[in-house]
């Protein structure tokens, strides 16, 4: 290679100018010429030499080396097989005009002469065929090169090159072939091959069919596993294309090798804590692998979750998770990114995997006795690393432990019991001993001492994993009181107030005290809302206990319109509030769900308030959330940088902007968008519910308008008065919360120029709006008929009483009729008494006029008997019908008759008795 | 896990004949009335025992249409056995054997196995090629011959048993050069010889065919 550095100079003595084309042009064409036309051997070869130098430090000879090149190039290799010089020659020119050029200073949008020449030779019929049989060659450089210049093709024009490798029979098994080559050829190989395979499926496949596979792991051992150099990342690279949503590839790995080969790579051995870079990135790498094969295949591969479970199963049945342990939680000198990465395969392991959770859950860490619970030891992580990323991971893994694992959730929750004053100040050194739930409730409370709530709000965001969906668990920690941080500050507090108190603080704070929580400010009031909106969702108990505090909903209420807060702090402050009305079981005056949408609509005007929810759905946190972020792909290139990532953040965080600083991003997971995004919709509805079905303070039934029994009539009107005053005043509530609505309606109105997007919650209020309207007038109309009917029926009852009244005297006439008719039949039989002492003699005489007597008495008493049942037969008759009318009417019939009974019964019985 | 031998086979044969089917029912030991087609080559893995020896057979299942031709030849070479398949009751499957046939000679490794399989057996009213015939062109190019039927399970088992069988054989005569990547032969890690009861418990031994 002198002789390049030689022509280098000469090059530049001829040319100067990079610039004069038209030279380079004409110097390349002769040399070509030579090359081509020349006769004498030496000469030919020199020309190459000279070819190869230009081509490879200058811009224009690259280009002209394209125009015309190539069909010399390539006649060389095709028919000069035995001249291996000229095969080398031809070969390393060509890929001297396939490598860019470094420092090239041209404009930026210049043909990239490399680009352009891979495209040409990419083009030319079989030239890739051409190439591939060059593999078979004897000499080591023609080997070399030919693997050297299909990479710079590949690298170029990727797409083109899978293609054409496909279409030649046995292509890739040739390439597969240079992989048992010598070692420089094979690492050259495995560069390509990584190439080769990405995002070609059945490239992919076939190499695997090559016994790719066995040959990756066992270059892999015979370079030391994941304490072996560069070729070991290369091979681990390749692997990871050949598996990356490849469900073929999975199975056959899973069913022939096994997954041994690649956990086995995990294994730490020799000195665990000394991690150079490229076992950090080793490592990186293999963990990449595990996380491709519990991604499973392709999103429309049927199988794809059966494929994805069996390899979760068979990953934890070949004890994954104890190397991810060691790896994520034991070993405190792995770097920050293989710990984080093994946390995360941790959480992708057990996510979904009832029988994975439960290993989990009763795994133990370290010897006896110092045995630990493995989710403790990760709890301790999250809750001391000065790691952001780290954090993130270990609540990645806790949220994949409790979602949807209302045992798991249940079982941590239990252990969460308060301690004892001095325990819960004791410095968090001392938790080894402690359970789950007193660690977590320790970090929750232990920012009280030094002021930083960074502790407090990562132990909240576990604390909103346990509670999730969980009623039993909500319910349960509702009941935690926490002792006043000094004794003699008061009684004890629920836990849920010790939050919004902290809430409250680190807005305070981060006017104190500038440096150390502007950062932390960023999230933990997002997090401690999001603790609180998972925690009352679906829990009226937790509403209840929320609103137990008065000044809560102020503090909330502020919050929502609170502008130096970040939006998502708004959003969640709105939700929350908005959770207040949804799940209010409430009754109590004050504390219902009406009374909070008054005062939102009083403090806040309702406007206003939805529009912090479009505002944050609208946020980059909303917009940006995805199912599932595919990670990066490792490659040469971002490995360095994927394995750096240590510490770098806490000194970031203070540069980002709010919207996406990575703790937020983190936390804003889908099912938490989702739930937001639901609630949002629920919150709208009910508080239009709320507002079309206003909660009338005066109960409106008939029968109390009603004069009652013994009232008398002033008290009567008294109450009445009260009843109407009380309707007056709701009247007074309706229209002043309508002015109010109406007021927001045309504030609305006026912004909507300016904000068309506001128009959609404007005019949902003003559809409430005109539905209130119409409520008022319906419920006055309502009013006015009960008046007119009260009316009417008083004029009624009134009716009634007076016919009740004649009824009485004709009774009462009917009474007397009977006395006197009773005094007549008295005297008669006294006379006939008198009579019968007067004389046997006139006996028979008087026998007879006695009978006769009492014939006529008989009859007359009889006939007038007769007159009084027919009458009273009338009299029941009509009182029966009026009973049914006033019945009919809604008045008490048997009060109304309790008065009137009385006269009525008593002549009736006596008449029954006389019978 | 641990194998004797570890054979490497290809289905191969016109769209449509049922090659997919034939996997699954030896595989999973199910039929599936309705079956995608197949998109470049699928695999598919069992144990089998022959002679009281553990036999893994991976099995890669290629397309049928004439676009993934180019594809399905790169799995040619590496392969030691394969199973030819056509249908019965289509003529034409059955007339593309020749070509199929030529296919393999030209890409494959010489001494590999092909079993002839005429599949939907089950089918027999609406045969369209004799039983005989099919004997007849197997005997002619010295393919071992079976009908079988992929939804009756019929036959699917003695076809990738009794191709093993064959390709042992040729191991024991030294026909193949195991150590040899190319022969779709792989020697197991297991012990190399002796007796011993179907490991896999998946397979019954259905052993003394090559016998």
């Amino acid at each position: 290679m002198d002789l390049v550095s030689g022509y280098k100079g000469v090059v530049g003595l001829v040319f100067g100018n990079e610039n004069s084309g038209s030279n380079e042009d004409s110097y390349v064409e002769r040399l070509l010429d030579r090359i081509s036309n020349g006769k004498l051997a030496e000469d030919r070869r020199s020309a190459m030499i000279e070819l190869q130098a230009i081509v490879a430090e200058s811009h224009g000879a690259q280009l002209a080396f394209g125009a015309m090149g190539f069909p010399v190039m390539l006649a060389v290799l095709k028919e000069e097989r035995d001249d291996v010089e000229m095969v080398r020659g031809a070969l390393e020119a060509l890929v001297g005009a396939l490598t860019p050029i470094e420092h090239a200073k041209g404009p930026k949008n210049e043909v990239q002469p490399a680009l352009m020449n891979t495209d040409l030779l990419s083009r030319e019929a079989d030239s890739i065929s051409l190439l591939l049989s060059l593999l078979s060659e004897e000499d080591f450089y023609v080997r070399y090169y030919t693997l050297q210049l299909l990479t710079a093709l590949l690298t170029n024009s990727p797409n083109r090159l899978q293609e054409a490798i496909l279409t030649i029979p046995r292509g890739i098994t040739r390439l597969m072939d240079m992989l048992m080559d010598r070692e420089v050829i094979r690492n050259e190989a495995l560069l390509l091959l990584t190439y080769l395979t990405r995002e070609a499926e059945e490239i992919q496949k076939i190499l695997v069919f090559e016994g790719a596979f066995e040959k990756i792991f066992s270059i892999i051992k015979e370079e030391g596993g994941s304490e072996g150099g560069v070729v070991v990342q290369d091979c681990l690279q390749l692997l990871n294309n050949l598996l990356r949503t490849n469900a073929s590839n999975q199975i056959l790995l899973r069913e022939t090798m096994g997954f041994d080969p690649v956990i086995s790579i995990l294994k730490l051995r020799g000195s665990t804590y000394s991690f150079t870079q490229q076992k950090t990135i080793n490592l990186l790498s293999a963990l990449e692998t595990i996380n491709l094969l519990m991604m499973g295949g392709t999103e429309a591969d049927p199988g794809k979750d059966a494929n994805k479970l069996t390899n979760k199963a068979t990953l934890v049945q070949k004890k994954v998770l104890d190397h991810l342990l060691l790896l994520g939680v034991e070993s405190q000198w792995a770097p920050v990114a293989v710990r984080c990465a093994a946390l995360q395969c941790i959480g992708d392991l057990i996510a979904g995997q009832p029988k994975n959770l439960d290993i989990l859950a009763t795994k133990v860490l370290g010897e006896e006795p110092q045995t630990e619970p493995a989710l403790n030891s990760i709890l301790r992580i999250l809750l001391r690393t000065s790691s952001m990323q780290e954090f993130i991971a270990a609540d990645y893994v806790f949220k994949s432990f409790c979602e949807k694992n209302s045992d798991g959730q249940t079982m941590l929750a239990s252990t969460l019991i308060p301690q004892p004053h001095l325990m819960t100040h004791a410095p968090l050194e001392e938790d080894v001993n402690m359970s789950f739930g007193s660690m977590l409730l320790h970090g929750l409370t232990l920012s009280e001492n030094d002021g930083d709530l960074e502790t407090c709000c990562r132990a909240a965001s576990v604390l909103s994993h346990v509670l999730k969906d969980n009623v039993q668990c909500k319910e349960r920690v509702i009941r935690i009181e926490l002792e006043p941080p000094m004794p003699s500050l008061g009684a004890s507090e629920p836990l849920m107030h010790r939050m919004v108190k902290y809430m409250a603080l680190a807005s305070s704070m981060k006017n104190k005290d500038g440096k150390s929580s502007t950062s932390g400010n960023l999230y933990v009031q997002p997090i401690i809302l999001k603790l609180l909106v998972t925690w009352l969702a679906d829990c009226p108990n937790a509403v209840h206990c929320f609103l137990d505090s008065r000044p809560h909903l102020t503090y909330l209420l502020e919050l929502v319109s609170n502008s130096s807060a970040t939006v998502c702090t708004r959003g969640l402050a709105a939700v929350l509030l908005g959770e207040c009305v949804i799940y209010n079981k409430s009754n109590d005056n004050g504390k219902d769900a009406f009374t909070v949408v008054d005062t939102i609509s009083q403090k806040l005007g309702l406007t206003s308030y939805f529009l912090k929810f479009d505002e944050m759905q609208k946020s980059f946190l909303f917009t940006s959330v995805k199912s599932a972020q595919p990670r990066k792909v490792l490659t040469r290139s971002t490995a360095a940088s994927m394995a750096d990532i240590e510490d770098v953040d806490e000194n970031d965080s203070s540069d980002q902007k709010d919207e996406d600083h990575p703790i937020l991003s983190a936390i804003f997971d889908v099912q938490f968008v989702n739930l937001v995004k639901k609630l949002e919709g629920d919150i709208r509805e009910s508080i239009v519910e709320v507002y079309s079905h206003p909660k009338s303070k005066v109960s409106v039934v008939p029968a109390e308008l009603e004069q009652r029994s013994g009232e008398s009539d002033g008290e009567y009107i008294k109450r009445l008065k009260t009843f109407v005053e009380k309707q007056c005043s709701e009247i007074q509530d309706l229209l002043s919360r309508n002015s109010l609505l109406a007021e927001d309606l045309a504030k609305t109105g006026g912004g909507s120029n300016s904000q068309p997007e506001q128009r959609v919650s404007g005019g949902l209020d003003r559809v409430q709006v005109e539905k209130l309207r119409r409520d008022l007038q319906e419920a006055s109309q309502r009013l006015e008929m009960l008046k007119t009917d009260k009316a009417k029926i008083e004029s009624e009852a009134s009716m009634y009483r007076n016919l009740a009244g004649k009824m009485e005297s004709d009774l009462k006439s009917l009474s007397d009729a009977y006395n006197s008719l009773e005094q007549a039949n008295l005297y008669l039989e006294k006379e006939v008494r008198a009579l019968k002492g007067g004389g046997p003699s006139t006996i028979a005489d008087v026998e007879a006029i006695k009978a006769a007597a009492r014939e006529e008495a008989q009859k007359d008493s009889e006939a007038e008997l007769n007159d009084l049942l027919v009458c009273l037969g009338q009299e029941q008759t009509r009182v029966e019908k009026l009973s049914a009318r006033l019945l009919q009417l809604g008045e008490d019939v048997d009060t109304l008759l309790e008065g009137i009974g009385d006269d009525v019964g008593l002549p009736e019985e006596g008449e029954e008795e006389e019978d | 896990m641990s194998y004797d031998y570890l054979f490497k086979y290809i289905i191969i044969g016109d769209t449509g004949v049922g090659k997919s089917c034939l996997l699954l029912q030896f595989t999973d030991k199910r039929f599936q009335p309705v079956h995608d087609l197949t998109i470049g080559v699928e695999f598919g893995a069992r144990m089998v025992t022959i002679d009281s020896r553990p036999i893994k057979l991976q099995i890669w299942d290629t397309a049928g249409q004439e676009s993934f031709r180019s594809i399905t030849r790169s799995y040619y070479r590496g392969a030691a056995g394969a199973l030819l398949v056509y249908d019965i009751t289509r003529r034409e499957t059955f007339n593309h054997l020749a070509s199929w046939l030529e296919d393999a000679r030209q890409h494959a490794n010489p001494n590999m196995s092909i079993m002839l399989i005429g599949n939907k057996s089950d089918l027999a009213h609406r045969r369209a090629v004799s039983k005989e015939e099919g004997e007849q062109f197997a005997k002619e190019n010295g393919l071992l011959f079976l009908e079988a039927s992929a939804r009756t399970a019929q036959n699917v088992e003695e076809a990738f048993i009794k191709t093993a069988a064959k390709i042992l054989q040729n191991i024991q005569e030294g026909v193949f050069d195991v150590s040899n990547e190319s022969s779709g032969i792989k020697v197991g890690y297991g012990r190399p010889q002796g007796p011993s009861g179907a490991r896999d418990g998946a397979v019954a031994q259905r052993g003394n065919c090559c016998g």
